[in-house]
């Protein structure tokens, strides 16, 4: 057993055993155990395939900045690339290693790994050019999709997750040593303070390591639950455990995911995790450091771990990943290490430094020799070897002499780094410590503070003066933390990078990245190819540009290529590190803007009514509007739209026209405004008229249309299509706001509060006549385009004599709490004169038989009133409308722009299709000269035939000559260029 | 994410607020006489400058009012917010910085985010 002492603490309760499944074996841990934490213990080492190479991988850390341990949690819809090394277990938990078939201890992708000369750096780029174009898509990309990658996404994954906001004065990101004091102080303070970490347990370096003796003459573990109790009953400050924070944007904005289910299989219905954003004025950083690894031939075996790693797996989980191992250092990081190793009496097999034994730390130094541990000074470890995990390594001493040692674990040092990941998100600067040998913190660009080792200050005894002085802006008391150590309070490093390759063989493999899997060969032969930028190096070489984003290795990088340049590592520079942090999941982003809440959608007053009538729903906008009305399951809706339009021409039908913007418009200068933004006159219109109207973009072209009711000078109505509601009442207000204030005028939406039915065909005038008995229908008394307001039953109404279809038709504006009423009985009341509900599909197609456009459809941003032969609906008159002067730029007034027109197939059993080109030649050559699209096409029920609306260059003067339109198939159909109105030319049934 | 201090609500998260672009842009009339030149500049053209820019917000998911902003684009910092009809600040009222969060050359850009 790989266990220590298994008396309950406050990380592991020992009582309570756990049970698990890796790989489909089942496993126990107890409870507080991550998965990497409970693996060891059961003396599995081996955790994963690597992802280029498929070579076998252990757990290199303990925490967040994990390479390697990537697992896909079985019992949580599969999710991938979860890190077993933060990942706590539970009762049932299922887990799967990643990137690797059939098996993990037997994983035939390895291959690659033998195949490894054609996977050089920017492979990706080099070797799959070729023989053919589409050998990428057929067969390589196949294959390294196959091969190459991490895990598989989720399966029938429903996210449950929320957002919580946060306003405070100060945040504290890290609640460790530094975390603590600085909130601490700021109890009882003026300030509101939110103190984050991403443990469940508070305390930092004193719960995992041993380098801290005791605080205030406490032990480590009394002052920290001492400390956390004082700052939970604060009355300031907020704690969030279990909260990474992930992204630190402009103005101190930070996103922070907190999982809500440490330790426990996440409830279906519950919140899985919270987002918070939080704004605060002022952020403090005690995120800490992160320890670095060290490159030599095979660094990347299981069995290799970085050794504060192994301290907190020790210190903090209570398990020894092994009993002999040997430790390798260039700096005093090991010295905690080797420290808690022997107080445990699991003394180092050996010591190997490449430091020489007077810069070794003199207390390291001392109780190696006081416990016979085998010393190698300026040495360095040339290879390790091993079969899917190590069994021996090969030591360089300082004579030149290699000396074999069998042993299956190795713990490494190549340094620490302060965490500045947050810190360079928020845009501060760095600058490299050619003493410390790392990029520290230099200079905020926000009002960020750091402190302790995320600062760069890596000295124990300078704690308190760091915080007096940084926290001073605060007003607070200064603090006087006594510290007493058991190791060196001071950090010393000397420089080493890699250990220089002492043969090259296939298998054998320096790695400076373990999650891509890039070498430092890589490296070299990227330099060489000219990628000498550090940005330029990271994309050809992927190097840190895995999710880990390279945290224990990306300045060892720096160093290599410093050093292969032979300029100074700040010459260099260093990539940015990009949020989030770590990786952040799609559905914490989403919160509860997911599946039906994903966007709001907007039903029609009738919604329900059009359910029980067997509607199919199309979405517009956000709207559901009935697309058409199937007779039965059986209809399909080609014969649904065919029977409804014939049906409308025959006899009758009634479409909901409620999701229609409409807008009213109010003021003493509303005639002026309306004037200034739709192109039409509204001056001499007489109250109580209406008119089709369109509004352009400040670039002459048409941005929307519909109806505007004029009421009187001060007051109308206008209607907009459905999509643009928004659009139009924006630029209202824009215009109102901004361009002209000195006009008295106000608009408001009421697209909500008013159903619309528009009821059109040419019996309507005998269903509607029945339904409001006491209004007068006849020509004289209603004439096109007017309207009138009634009342029906108590309740106003608004008829407006218009259409869409080309029949005569009405639009019935009625409250929409009113609106299922009075549809019902124009329903009843209409069916002995074969009135029937028709949908969307049903009013395209009968529009476009008149030649009516649909804005979005028939235009697409670049089309003119001009273009679509509606010179008449152009005040000429007017000095100025939206987009006036534009009508007459050197673009709008072309020959050769592309004009709306009719299109009719020569032969008329040929169909169209929406979206194909009109051009001239018969034959399709390459290349075609097109003259323009499709864009409406139906199959008429009343012409017998297909018919379309099409936008062509020149059209209006080709009117009258032959085309061909293009086919899916490439083929192409002989059509004429025809007037676009295909029903009805002299609008007799309009007026009728 | 910016916060902008809406004039006539206050401060508030920049998710509730549509950008309008360069502000002060005089709208020429209709009329045929304006030139193709200087209507199209009203039509096409805007400023983008790094450093001060005079620009427009609107309030959309909130009080719907348009008002005037200057913010160093550099740095994305508010320094000014103005109602539309309020006078326009002068520009050698700000100090122009034209320095970038990463300290870049004024010219170009590039990742530097090491200290000089
Ligand atoms: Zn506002």
């Amino acid at each position: 057993m790989s266990e220590l002492n298994l008396t309950d603490n406050k990380f592991i309760q020992f009582h309570q055993k756990i049970g698990f499944k890796f790989d489909g074996v089942k496993y126990y841990g107890y409870k507080g155990d991550t998965i990497a934490s409970a693996l060891l213990r059961n003396n599995i080492k081996l955790i994963g395939r690597s992802f280029k190479y498929h070579r076998p991988r252990g757990f290199y850390t303990c925490g967040i900045e994990e390479p390697n341990a990537l697992v896909q949690i079985i019992s949580e819809y599969s999710e991938p690339n979860t890190r077993a090394t933060i990942k706590k277990i539970y009762e049932g938990m299922e887990i799967e290693s990643q990137n690797r078939w059939p098996s993990l201890e037997t994983d035939i992708g390895s291959i690659n790994n033998i195949f490894s000369p054609v996977f050089p750096a920017g492979f990706y780029y080099k070797t799959f050019m070729g023989p053919h174009k589409n050998f990428w898509k057929k067969i390589y990309e196949p294959i390294i999709r196959k091969a190459a990658g991490l895990g598989k996404p989720p399966k029938e994954f429903k996210a449950v997750s929320t957002h919580l906001y946060h306003n405070v004065d100060i945040t504290i990101i890290g609640g460790g040593l530094n975390g603590l004091i600085a909130a601490k102080s700021l109890i009882d303070t003026k300030y509101s303070v939110l103190l984050i970490d991403f443990d469940d347990q508070l305390g930092g370096i004193l719960n995992n390591s041993n380098k801290v003796q005791s605080v205030n003459n406490q032990t480590p573990m009394d002052w920290i639950s001492e400390t956390v109790k004082e700052i939970e009953n604060s009355k300031n400050i907020k704690l969030l455990k279990n909260t990474l924070v992930t992204t630190y944007n402009y103005i101190n904005h930070l996103i922070a995911v907190e999982d809500k289910f440490v330790g426990s299989r996440p409830l279906k219905d519950k919140v899985n995790s919270t987002l918070h954003k939080i704004r605060t004025d002022q952020v403090i950083l005690c995120n800490g450091h992160i320890e670095r690894f060290l490159s030599f031939q095979n660094n990347d075996l299981p069995g290799i771990m970085l050794c504060s790693s192994f301290e907190k797996y020790m210190c903090r989980y209570g398990v020894i990943p092994s009993k002999e191992t040997v430790v390798f250092s260039n700096n005093s990081n090991s010295e905690s290490l080797v420290f808690s190793l022997i107080k445990k009496g699991f003394k180092p097999k050996a010591y190997i430094d490449s430091r020489s034994g007077e810069n070794i730390e003199p207390d390291l130094f001392d109780l190696i020799r006081k416990n016979d541990i085998p010393l190698y000074t300026n040495s360095q470890i040339k290879e390790a070897y091993g079969n899917k995990k190590l069994q021996k390594i090969l030591v360089e001493d300082s004579s030149g002499g290699v000396n074999e040692i069998k042993t299956d674990f190795l713990c490494l040092s190549g340094g620490i780094n302060p965490d500045v990941h947050l810190f360079t998100q928020s845009k501060g600067l760095l600058d490299w410590d050619e003493k410390d040998l790392t990029y520290k913190p230099a200079q905020a660009f926000q009002p960020t503070i750091t402190l302790g080792s995320a600062s760069g200050q890596f000295d124990f005894n300078a704690i308190n003066k760091e915080i007096n002085e940084k926290l001073d802006i605060f007003g607070i008391k200064p603090v006087q933390i006594k510290l007493k150590l058991n190791t060196s309070h001071k950090f010393k490093i000397e420089k080493l990078w890699e250990v220089l390759p002492q043969k090259q063989t296939i298998w054998s493999k320096s790695f400076i990245d373990l999650q891509n899997d890039v070498t430092t060969k890589d490296i070299r032969q990227a330099i060489s190819e000219g990628f000498d930028r550090i940005e330029h190096l990271k994309r050809y070489t992927t190097n840190s540009m895995g999710t880990d984003q390279g945290k224990i290795s990306s300045i060892n990088a720096l160093g290599i290529v410093s050093d292969l340049l032979d300029k100074k590592v700040n010459e260099v520079g260093t990539t940015i590190y990009r949020p989030p942090y770590a990786p952040l999941s799609f559905a914490a982003i989403a919160g509860r803007n997911s599946y039906e809440y994903y966007d709001p959608e907007r039903k029609s007053p009738l919604h329900n009514w059009h359910i029980t009538n067997g509607a199919v729903f199309e979405d517009v906008g956000q709207w559901k509007r009935p697309w058409y009305f199937p007779l039965s399951k059986d209809e399909t809706m080609n014969d649904a739209v065919q029977r409804e339009s014939k049906n409308v021409r025959e006899n009758a039908g009634v479409l909901d026209g409620s999701t229609l913007g409409k807008i009213e418009i109010k003021g003493k200068d509303a005639l002026a405004f309306m004037n200034l933004i739709y192109t039409n006159s509204f001056s001499k219109m007489k109250p109580g008229t209406s008119r089709y109207a369109l509004m352009l973009g400040e670039d002459g072209m048409v941005k929307d249309d519909g109806i505007i009711c004029k009421i009187s000078d001060e007051h109308f109505i206008a209607t907009t299509t459905t999509g643009g509601a928004a659009t139009v009442l924006g630029c209202m207000e824009e215009y109102a706001q901004t361009e002209w204030p000195n006009l008295n005028v106000y608009m408001n939406s009421i697209t909500e509060q008013y159903a619309t039915f528009n009821i059109s065909g040419p019996k309507t005038r005998n269903i509607i006549e029945k339904v409001f008995p006491e209004v007068n229908f006849s020509n004289e008394a209603f004439p096109f385009m007017t309207f009138q307001f009634h009342e029906y039953e108590g309740t106003p109404i608004r008829i407006l004599r218009a259409s869409f279809t080309g029949e005569m038709g009405y639009e019935i504006y009625v409250p929409s709490n009113q609106a299922l009423k009075i549809w019902e009985k124009i329903i009843n009341f209409g069916k002995e004169f074969g009135l029937k509900p028709y949908g969307t599909e049903t009013m395209h197609l009968l529009r476009a038989e008149k030649g009516y456009i649909i804005v979005g459809q028939d235009t697409d941003g670049s089309i003119t009133p001009l273009d679509l032969g509606l010179d008449w609906m152009i005040g000429k008159s007017k000095k100025d409308f939206l987009g006036k002067r534009s009508l007459i730029r050197s673009d709008t007034v072309r020959k050769d722009r592309k004009q709306l027109v009719g299109i009719l197939p020569t032969n008329k059993n040929e169909k169209l299709e929406e979206g194909q080109h009109i051009i001239l030649d018969k034959e399709i050559k390459t290349p075609t000269p097109m003259l323009g699209h499709i864009t409406s096409c139906y199959q008429s029920p009343t012409l017998g035939h297909n018919f379309a609306l099409a936008v062509i260059k020149n059209g209006q003067s080709l009117i009258g000559t032959k085309a061909f339109a293009s086919t899916p198939e490439l083929k192409t159909i002989e059509v004429e260029i025809v007037e676009p109105i295909f029903y009805d030319k002299e609008n007799t049934k309009l007026a009728s | 994410m910016l916060i902008i201090d809406c004039p006539y609500c206050g401060p508030r998260d920049q998710s509730e607020f549509s950008n309008g672009g360069e502000a002060h842009v005089k709208r020429p009339d209709g009329s045929a006489e304006i030139g193709d030149r200087e209507w199209g500049e009203y039509v096409f053209i805007r400023a983008n400058p790094k450093g001060i820019f005079y620009e427009r917000w609107v309030h959309s998911h909130g009080c719907r009012k348009w008002f005037n902003c200057v913010r160093d684009t550099s740095t994305d910092e508010i320094l000014k917010i103005y109602k539309i009809d309020e006078e326009r600040p002068k520009l050698d009222s700000f100090k122009n910085n034209v320095k970038t969060p990463s300290g870049e050359p004024n010219l170009g850009s590039g990742n530097f985010t090491v200290k000089k």
